[in-house]
């Protein structure tokens, strides 16, 4: 390596090594014509590689889509329209009409793990016991804690013949199949020949996915190489290799990226991006099902139990400034979904800045500059997905004072928020707050309402944090739910949807755009609309 | 003479027994739930039990610090609550790299701190002398955290000479000592130096001048000795405590470089505990600081012989 | 052992209790000949006033944010030392700041002076196997370096100003009660002590004459020169995330929040440390003047 030579010009002097060091910096990516692509990511450590990743949504875009598959696999084709599904380790699947908590799955045939061992029922059988049989050999809780929570409707499955599977429901779901993009397969062979020993796997792990795991330093690196055999030739990577960092510190990104050590970055910091832009490197955006809130708490004696003082607070933020304040690297939510999306639907309250018309609704409820709103918020100094949550809050404070609503924060790592979200506003560890600020995908209709507003959904049970009892609610939500018929069920969730904003059910603020920050050598990435990315395509040049 | 050293290599014993309860009571301090870092939030109840049981948080809390102990013995740290890897590797694999960065900065304080006290104390109550002091104290006073941001701004954001994060280009299990690591090491390293400079340079300085004004000093002068023997002399009744000095000084770097490695993302022991904070990962957290406090425990122990074997007196005391 | 204390106070009294105000005065006449421990001292004076009175002198509100001018740089008019990422005036937070940053200094040392001193005048005083006892227990805390001690225990009880000041605390309580009780044991077995209790007096009166008066100011000495160290450490846990919490003005945790900024705005940011090293390095030349001036050697 050059690196070696370079050595002797520490010795030197000074003038030598300065010369080195700047050399170093253009010369790393041209030492061969490897095609090396280096992401620092936002996690602190490497995200679980045995087959059902860690780190919330990074871990499945980094350590999930690109060693394994789902029966189901998101299509990331697309920059311009929402990312839908698409045929994955299933060729094709059904649900049964006359019992519809039944759905049979037709497997793809001549797919392979990349050790070898061949794709078929058998296998999927073992995968899903191994997060759903507690007496299987192979069970192992940390992947069954990963992604149980994640198929909420699960029942049972069987195995049909040689090439395909059933599966059963607990009760009628039309969004199953959302759901069972985040089961990822494992290959049985593999754990085998380890002993069945899953920490060995996790350092040789084997999937099906387009990209093996070809080394694993723990919280360092992780090295994956292209699979060339992978089942759909459209998808085989054209990288030579692919390194995936974890780097939580936004700061150590952005110096990461302009010394030239990492050629792409996860989530920049909106301050430092004109400095990137400066020195030459691309900013990619793309908006994609996220959504920035304050989710209420509706108990006896919270103050957004009082519908003028929910909408009061959607008309004081500023959403226009705090765009601003990120750089334009955000879009301004006036609902769960954007106004673009079919689940919209037509709420006759819009949600714009106007703090007349906030004060003026705070007034009728007998609020005042002498006697303000009162709230407390729980919020995160970090996390994934939440953007700059200090930032975005002290400006959300700001905006509400200006009509009278006193924000008082309860501010948490994130590593406290996220679990509080599942205990609900009445747990001791949300200290009589009124809201909690969790970003989330809604990628699914379950993920996207039914988890939050749906009653039977209070916790522990899912994530109705502020106890949402409505039988309305309750009622659209289930019909969505039966309705097989995607136009059908798109229309109801509309109408849910426009009811939820005619009630100002929750706080919207923002939805995030995904930034990325690369080297201009980075080439042929196409930023989907989504949570994952396709690694694919991409090619690194001189 | 061997009494002593019996009783001092005895006395670790009690010492290392109460650090290990010490590390472990940690858990029971923390307010936290243990689970909330195991299993994702959204996992459902019977995962939560499942998990619980399978990690033994649901056992008496006796019963976990006996088995605490009998496996810490056998090198058994438990398993990371974030990520279920053994904490006896992850806590190892850090340790080297925060080796690496306490050794390095050791050399540069010590080298600087015998170079600076042995010239202010030569030239005592000189501007140099009063420089040197000046310099010494602002090496103890300075917040070495910050000191390190203004060393970024400096060498990485304004002259982009060297970077300022991570170990290495590969992972620092590849670590060499090649300057495409080197590069990585010096702004930490230069950091992290400046306390051990400071001490070393005030003992250095104190013991150089105390005895430089002894009468025989003088009267070895008179005699007209070489001057060269003189510092000689100077260096052979320094030394030992400079070293001393020095010894305990990398324990307080081992420990002490967490706020440096945050700055620097240096993948050791101290960001592993950063990151255990966050994550309340307590198991990481247990065993990083039982391995950062048997070291210095173990280095303390050396020190004590070293200086005991090199200066009799000491063990009267 | 500091032998002239206890001259200086034997001139003035057959039988010494605390040293008088002639002392002290004697002390801060030799502290204010002494222009190094001067123009420190004076500088944390007008550090702690300005700090004390902030409200009046702080040039606007150090919570109002302003979106548009955020990150300004130094000398930007309206923000003589520029702006932080959400527009507040880092001047004014930096004045506020004095307050909190130095609370949560010299707050630890304050307690660990009181309690660390109550143990070891205790130990010193009383002798025999409760001392040796309470000093073994010191000793494990010895076996841990201060920092590592402090982020274990704030680590473990989780972020807030609290945890961090009883961590600080629990980590200054064993020097300070070990020097307390070196310097203890020695005035113990001085004769007038001795004779004191020949004569029947009780412990607790012969703690509170003549012991206090000669033991508390040594280990005041002591206790003055580890503020330093406790401004460091107090600001590193808020530079951590686990001391003050945002918003609070308070330099260790400003330095945490602008360090997003170092490419955009770099030299604003380094402005916190600024003033913790001042305050820290101030510290320790009062500390070493004071010791000067009461020849105390420890």
């Amino acid at each position: 390596m050059v690196y070696n030579m370079m050595v002797t010009g520490l010795r030197r002097s000074r003038r030598i090594a300065l010369v080195s060091a700047s050399l170093a910096v253009i010369a790393t990516p041209a030492l061969s014509d490897e095609q090396v692509l280096r992401i620092a990511m936002t996690a602190s450590d490497i995200p679980l590689t045995t087959g059902q990743p860690d780190s919330g949504f990074e871990g499945y875009r980094f350590l999930g889509y690109t060693v394994y598959d789902a029966l189901i696999n998101w299509d990331m084709s697309s920059a311009d329209e929402v990312s839908g599904l698409t045929p994955g380790l299933a060729e094709s699947w059904v649900v049964d009409e006359e019992d519809r908590r039944v759905w049979t799955f037709r497997l793809r045939q001549g797919v392979t793990f990349h050790d070898g061992s061949e794709w078929n029922a058998d296998a999927a059988i073992w995968n899903l016991d191994k997060v759903y049989d507690e007496d299987s050999p192979q069970f192992d809780a940390r992947q069954a804690g990963n992604v149980r929570g994640r198929i909420p409707s699960m029942d049972g499955y069987e195995k049909i013949d040689e090439h395909s599977i059933r599966f059963t429901t607990s009760e009628p779901d039309a969004w199953f199949p959302y759901q069972l993009t985040f089961l990822l397969f494992s290959s049985p062979a593999q754990w085998e020949a380890l002993d069945g020993d899953w920490d060995e796997f996790a350092r040789q792990p084997s999937g099906t996915g387009p990209f093996k795991l070809a080394s694993l330093v723990p919280r360092e690196r992780a090295v994956l190489e292209p699979n060339p055999d992978y089942w759909d030739e459209a998808r085989v990577p054209r990288l030579d290799r692919l390194e995936l960092i974890p780097m939580p510190e936004s700061s150590s990104r952005t110096s990461a990226l302009l010394s030239g050590q990492v050629d792409w970055i996860e989530t920049p910091a909106p301050d430092a991006i004109p400095r990137m832009e400066s020195e030459g490197m691309t900013i990619t955006s793309n908006p994609y099902p996220h959504t920035w809130p304050y989710q209420f708490s509706m108990l006896e004696g919270s103050p957004w139990r009082d519908i003028n003082v929910r909408k009061a607070a959607n008309l004081a933020v500023d959403r226009e400034g705090l765009e601003a304040l990120l750089g334009g690297l955000m879009v301004p939510a006036v609902g769960t979904v954007t106004p673009d999306h079919p689940w919209f639907g037509e709420p006759d309250f819009e949600i714009r800045h106007d703090p007349e018309e906030a004060r003026r609704l705070l007034s009728d409820s007998g609020y005042g500059p002498d006697n303000p709103v009162e709230i407390k918020v729980l919020i995160s100094t970090s996390g994934s997905g939440q953007m700059q949550p200090l930032a975005m809050n002290e400006y959300i404070q700001q905006n509400l004072a200006e009509v009278g609503i006193e924000l008082d924060f309860e501010v948490l790592d994130w590593e406290s928020l996220f679990p509080n979200w599942r205990r609900g506003a009445d747990h001791q560890t949300s200290r009589d707050a009124h809201a909690t600020n969790i970003s989330f995908g809604w990628l699914d209709p379950f993920a996207a309402f039914y988890r939050f507003m749906h009653s039977s959904m209070a916790p522990p049970s899912g994530f109705n944090w502020g106890y949402m009892d409505d039988p309305e609610y309750d009622r659209l939500l289930d019909k969505a739910r039966m309705t097989f018929d995607q136009e059908e069920q798109d229309s109801i969730l509309a109408e849910f949807h426009a009811r939820m904003v005619d009630d100002a059910a929750w706080l919207w603020v923002a939805h995030d755009v995904g930034p990325r920050a690369m080297h201009p050598r980075v080439q042929g990435f196409v930023q989907a609309k989504n949570w994952f990315q396709d690694l694919t395509p991409v090619t690194v040049g001189e | 003479m061997n009494n002593y050293f019996l009783k001092r290599i005895l006395y670790v014993i009690p010492i290392t027994l109460a650090v290990s309860f010490f590390c472990f009571s940690l858990v029971h301090l923390s307010p936290g739930d243990p689970m909330d870092a195991v299993v994702s939030p959204d996992a459902p109840s019977e995962v939560v039990a499942m998990v619980q049981s399978a990690y033994g948080f649901d056992r008496p809390l006796p019963e976990q610090f006996a088995l605490w102990v009998s496996r810490a013995v056998q090198g058994d740290l438990g398993l990371s609550a974030a990520n279920g890897r053994a904490v006896t590797s992850e806590v190892f694999s850090a340790l080297k790299n925060t080796l690496i960065l306490a050794i390095a900065a050791s050399m540069i304080g010590f080298t600087m701190g015998c170079t600076f006290g042995t010239l202010a104390g030569y030239f005592q109550g000189s501007w140099l002398d009063r420089l040197v002091t000046g310099f010494a104290v602002g090496g103890v006073s300075i917040p070495h955290y910050w000191l390190g941001m203004l060393l970024v701004i400096i060498f990485s954001v304004e002259l982009r000479w060297i970077p300022s994060s991570g170990a290495g280009p590969g992972s620092s299990s590849d670590w060499a000592f090649e300057w495409a690591y080197l590069r990585h090491l010096i702004l930490p390293a230069v950091t992290l130096s400046v306390i051990p400079m400071g001490v070393v340079t005030r003992t250095v300085r104190a013991m150089v001048a105390d005895i430089l004004a002894h009468e025989f000093v003088e009267a070895l002068r008179a005699k007209g000795l070489a001057e060269r023997r003189v510092f000689l002399h100077v260096v052979k009744n320094v030394a030992p405590t400079a070293l001393a000095v020095m010894g305990l000084q990398l324990g307080y770097l081992l420990g002490g470089s967490i706020l440096v490695e945050t700055v620097f993302s240096w993948p050791g022991t101290g960001l592993l505990l950063n990151n255990a904070i966050f994550q309340r990962d307590l198991p990481i957290l247990q065993g990083t600081i039982l391995v950062l406090a048997l070291f210095f425990v173990a280095l303390n122990l050396i020190v004590d012989l070293a200086q005991a074997r090199l200066d009799p007196r000491i063990q009267r005391g | 052992m500091s032998s002239s204390t206890l001259d200086a106070s034997a001139a003035h009294e057959p039988l010494p209790a605390a040293p008088t105000k002639g002392y002290w005065h004697s002390v801060f006449g030799r502290l204010s000949r002494d222009p190094v421990a001067l123009v420190a001292g004076l500088i944390l004076l007008a550090i702690l006033l300005v700090g004390l009175l902030a409200p009046w002198v702080a040039p606007v509100d150090p919570y109002a944010t302003s979106m548009l001018s955020r990150l300004q740089p130094i000398g930007s008019p309206g923000f003589w030392l520029g702006s932080d990422e959400l527009g507040r005036d880092v001047l004014s937070r930096l004045i506020y700041g004095a307050r909190l940053s130095l609370l949560i200094g010299v707050m630890p040392v304050i307690n660990a002076f009181v309690i660390g001193s109550a143990i070891g005048i205790v130990a010193g005083f009383v002798g025999g196997r409760t001392n040796t006892l309470i000093m073994r227990v010191i000793d494990v805390f010895y076996a841990f370096p201060a920092v590592l001690l402090a982020i274990a225990l704030a680590g473990a009880l989780g972020a807030g100003l609290i945890n961090s000041l009883f961590s600080l605390t629990v980590v200054f309580i064993p020097p300070i009660a070990r020097v307390a009780e070196s310097v203890t044991t020695q005035v113990r077995n001085v004769d007038y002590i001795e004779a004191a209790r020949a004569s029947g007096a009780r412990s607790l009166t012969i703690i509170q004459r003549h012991v206090l008066g000669n033991v508390l100011g040594p280990i005041f000495v002591y206790a003055t020169s580890l503020i330093s160290v406790s401004m460091i450490l107090a600001s590193g846990l808020s530079f951590l995330g686990l001391g003050a919490r945002p918003p609070m003005p308070e330099w260790g945790l400003m330095l945490n929040t602008m360090r997003d900024a170092i490419y955009v705005n770099p030299w604003v940011t380094v402005l916190p440390g600024a003033m913790i090293f001042t305050v820290s390095i101030c510290f320790n030349m009062l500390s070493d003047g004071l010791r000067t001036a009461m020849d105390v050697k420890l």
